[in-house]
């Protein structure tokens, strides 16, 4: 078979990996970033890539298309693929997060454009790693296939490792509260409440995650796997995530925009939690961790006390909520 | 269908599945012998739990020889036994359609189209002929009208209904005839056609017979095939994809995808053969009643305990010629109406399709749907992917399901006085509640007005965003016209009304119709503003799932 034309949307630190590995692979990509600046500072970076002015010319001939955007930015960059979308494409994207209103990546890319065949990217899939050529394994969730099939074939050869799962949803879930968790660890590090205290909140994070995945239709069984508990393993370890930090300073009474503008690249945890906390009081689902850190980030709660109360609460909660979610 | 090409479908479903067969048997599927054996064992055992009849004894024959041939036949007899037992199956499924028939049907016109509604016997009809209901008077076909014309034209139409009551296959055949399209084919149960009239003029209107009770996966195939070959055929084709009718008397809420399915293999193998009609769309109507023929025996069969359920039910209110006929009768003579909604036509991958039939994209932008199913450049079935399809299609009908459900007094007069007698009986289960009684039974007519008006004020802001559609009356009237038509109905043509009044009060007696006329509103989340749980899932959803 000849080669496989890839076009990548966006040009943040996921879509120049995505790049990378997808070349590696043998595949013959056209990326395409909004930013004037940008492509011009990517076509000095990645050679062998080909850098293109429009949407539309990436997309021409194009087999694959990874959509490297943030999740909050997703139904944008899906309506801006739609018109050169096509039946047959393949739609890749990484986000973790969701956009407003509690939209799923996946969801918003099918609301937008005729494009069946999505594939998340879940698990611990972290850029750092992969841009250094270290093997690493993740989670490629789709309902076809055929689709996982031929995505894990277009990194075969490379340093990734692809498991194909069905349960969109479930990886998506794991994937955007698990940045929650990132943000409440970060904020609980800062305030030095230790071990334990993170042990906790990551805890409550998967449990909240699956009780809401559940109730979104995903299976259990996601949740305790690679996407679910495999993700957060790595991600307690190294403690240079965007979220951790942006939690911290909220912990040192830094305000939100203060927070985010010290990082760089997006920090879709925020937006999740906000979305994710409205939407489940509608609902009636309780996610004392999400619904509280959404408290802190809209300047509605005190951090340590709504830390403190999130510790103190009753385990026995998750039982109870997700034989009642399901 | 047309008898030339009845005979020639016929062979090429033959040969397609022993091809299929041998093709799998040749990559490390199952040998041929063992799907023989798997034939022979799962019709004995059907044959042994029958009732005996010519019919009987003959398959009885044919599989006896079968079986004694198997140990020692060849490759060559096996697949020759196969080979007849695919023409068994195919001929049943086929049947004969005469199209004589048809147009003589169709000639005289409603009156022998409303007596298919009665299916009553021909001496019946002629005493009551002055009075035959009029199924015109009192059926309203709404909806995508002129559309599904235009896509009869251009491709070829599969119809899904929502399913509550035997009347929807002969409503719907009756709108097909109404709309001057051709007589659309369908599959109805083998116990339908036990009725010889009804049967004959059945078969003649396009009705296939499926065998619920054949367990072969050999049938099984077969019929898919067979369902397959007519849509490519250019046959328009009815489904229901509930499976069955609804026990609960709710939208469907989960479909069956197989015979759906069907038309993608139909599509890709049209596109082989660079066929100029070869597409194939997916229209959903949704039907809806004040009263529903079977309604007592359908709750009936949904409260029983999981597991008893039983799938097939062969002795309802449609097999007994009076109770149809009163229906008819009573319903008609109450100006009652009964809504046949069409919704937009969709392609086999669940898009929409505009009045020439091209598929488009969610901007409205047209697409190439042939590219859904290439395979390295070329059209090919891919089992997972396309059951895939399938089910986003099977979403989008449900979505049309939900949306073009029109309500009726009945649902609403139900749902009400089921809302306040729990509210009544607050802690109480709501299996018990139905079966036993609540300890506070009746209520004023005043506070089941104020009930409808809180249910209309959520229906109509619900209608007016089109999630739902309304009757006239209940979008109208006021709370006590509205129960008025409810309780009017109610006091008609079930053994025990559902609810009756006295004065100022309302009496319900029997709450399990209450229940079945409500539950057609359930999955709009109503309750919400009640703090109730929703009355279907919240003690039904284990008795749903074993009566699905």
């Amino acid at each position: 078979m000849s080669a496989v034309n890839v076009a990548v949307i966006g040009a943040g630190r996921m879509a120049q990996v995505m790049s990378q590995v997808l070349l590696a692979g043998g595949g013959r990509v056209s990326v395409f970033s909004r930013r004037g600046m940008v492509r011009k500072a990517l076509k000095e970076q990645l050679k062998k890539v080909h850098i293109v002015d429009s949407v539309e010319e990436a997309c021409h001939h194009a087999h694959v298309v990874v959509l490297a955007v943030p999740a909050p930015d997703m139904p944008e960059a899906a309506a801006s693929y739609a018109p050169f979308a096509q039946p047959d494409h393949i739609v890749i994207h990484a986000c973790r997060g969701v956009a407003a209103g509690l939209v799923l990546p996946h969801q918003a890319i099918r609301n937008q454009t005729c494009v069946r065949k999505i594939v998340a990217l879940g698990g611990p899939l972290y850029a750092e790693k992969l841009a250094k050529d270290r093997p690493m394994v993740a989670v490629a969730a789709s309902r076809f296939a055929d689709a996982n099939e031929r995505v894990r074939k277009l990194v075969e050869g490379t340093p990734v490792r692809l498991h194909g799962v069905s349960d969109v949803v479930g990886v998506e879930i794991a994937g955007a509260i698990s940045n929650v968790s990132a943000l409440a660890v970060g904020m609980s590090d800062a305030l030095q409440l230790g071990d334990t205290a993170r042990g906790v909140l990551l805890t409550r994070g998967l449990s909240e995650a699956t009780r809401l995945g559940v109730r979104m239709g995903a299976e259990l069984a996601t949740f305790s796997g690679l996407a679910g508990v495999g993700d957060l393993i790595p991600r307690t370890v190294s403690s240079t995530k965007r979220h951790h930090d942006v939690g911290a300073q909220l912990s040192d009474g830094k305000t939100l925009a203060e927070a985010l503008k010290s990082v760089t690249g997006s920090v879709e945890g925020v937006v999740t939690a906000q979305e994710v906390a409205a939407k489940t009081e509608k609902m009636g689902l309780r996610l004392p961790l999400v619904q509280g850190i959404a408290g802190i980030l809209s300047g509605r709660l005190h951090v340590q006390q709504t830390l403190e109360d999130l510790l103190r609460l009753d385990l026995e909660l998750e039982k109870e909520s997700l034989a009642a979610g399901r | 269908m047309r008898q030339e090409d009845q005979e020639r479908i016929l062979t090429e479903l033959q040969s397609r599945i022993l091809h299929r067969i041998t093709a799998q048997a040749a990559a490390k599927g199952p040998p041929l012998e063992e799907v023989l054996a798997d034939s022979i064992y799962h019709e004995l055992r059907r044959l042994k739990d029958e009732a005996d009849g010519r019919a009987h004894r003959e398959a009885g024959a044919f599989w006896a020889e079968a079986r004694k041939a198997l140990p020692r036949g060849n490759e060559r007899a096996i697949q020759s036994l196969l080979a007849r037992a695919i023409d068994r199956y195919s001929r049943e499924i086929a049947g004969y359609f005469d199209e004589r028939v048809y147009r003589t049907v169709t000639r005289a016109g409603e009156p022998v189209l409303a007596m298919l509604l009665g299916a009553t016997s021909p001496k019946r009809l002629a005493a009551n002929f002055p009075s035959m209901p009029q199924l015109s008077d009192n059926l309203v076909v709404q909806g995508e009208t002129e559309h599904l014309r235009r896509l009869h034209e251009v491709g070829t139409v599969l119809l899904v209904p929502t399913h509550v009551s035997h009347m929807d296959s002969v409503i719907t055949g009756y709108v097909v005839w109404k709309l001057g399209l051709p007589p659309f084919l369908y599959g109805a149960g083998l116990n339908l056609f036990s009725n010889p009239l009804l049967g004959y003029f059945m078969r003649n209107l396009g009705a296939y017979t499926v065998d619920r009770k054949k367990a072969d996966p050999l049938y099984k195939e077969v019929l898919k095939e067979y369902a397959t070959l007519t849509l490519e055929n250019g046959y328009d084709n009815i489904f229901f994809p509930g499976g069955t009718r609804s026990r609960s008397g709710a939208v469907e809420k989960r479909l069956k995808y197989g015979l759906m399915g069907t038309g993608i293999p139909a599509y890709i193998n049209n596109l082989k053969q660079k066929k100029n009609k070869s597409k194939v769309f997916i229209v959903p109507a949704t039907l809806s009643y004040q009263l529903v023929l079977e309604a007592e025996t359908l709750m009936d069969d949904f409260l029983k305990e999981v597991g008893k359920s039983r799938y097939i039910i062969t002795d309802d209110e449609f097999s007994r010629p009076r109770r149809v006929f009163e229906f008819a009768q009573q319903v008609f003579s109450l100006d009652s109406k009964i809504f046949f909604t069409l919704g937009r036509g969709m392609d086999p991958f669940g898009n929409p399709v505009d009045d020439h039939g091209e598929s488009l994209d969610p901007h409205g932008r047209h697409i190439d749907a042939s590219r859904y199913v290439l395979v390295d450049g070329e059209p090919r079935e891919l089992p997972q992917r396309d059951a895939e399809y399938t089910r986003e299609v099977g979403e989008r009908v449900m979505d049309a399901y939900a949306r073009d459900n029109v309500v009726q007094a009945t649902n609403i007069t139900a749902r009400a006085i089921l809302t306040l007698l729990r509210k009544q009986n607050p802690g109480m289960d709501l299996v018990r509640l139905i079966r036993a009684g609540g300890r506070s039974e009746d209520m004023e007519l005043l506070a089941v007005y104020r009930e409808v008006e809180t249910i209309m004020r959520q229906l109509r802001g619900m209608a007016d965003r089109g999630g739902i559609r309304l009757s006239p009356t209940t979008q109208r009237g006021g709370a006590d016209e509205i129960v008025a038509e409810g309780l009017r109905h109610f006091a008609i043509y079930h053994t025990t009304p559902a609810v009756s009044r006295r004065g100022d009060r309302v009496f319900p007696t029997d709450r399990s119709l209450l229940f079945y006329y409500q539950n057609r509103l359930e999955g709009y989340r109503l309750e919400r503003e009640d703090a109730l749980r929703p009355a279907l899932s919240a003690d039904h959803r284990a008795l749903g799932r074993g009566a699905a």
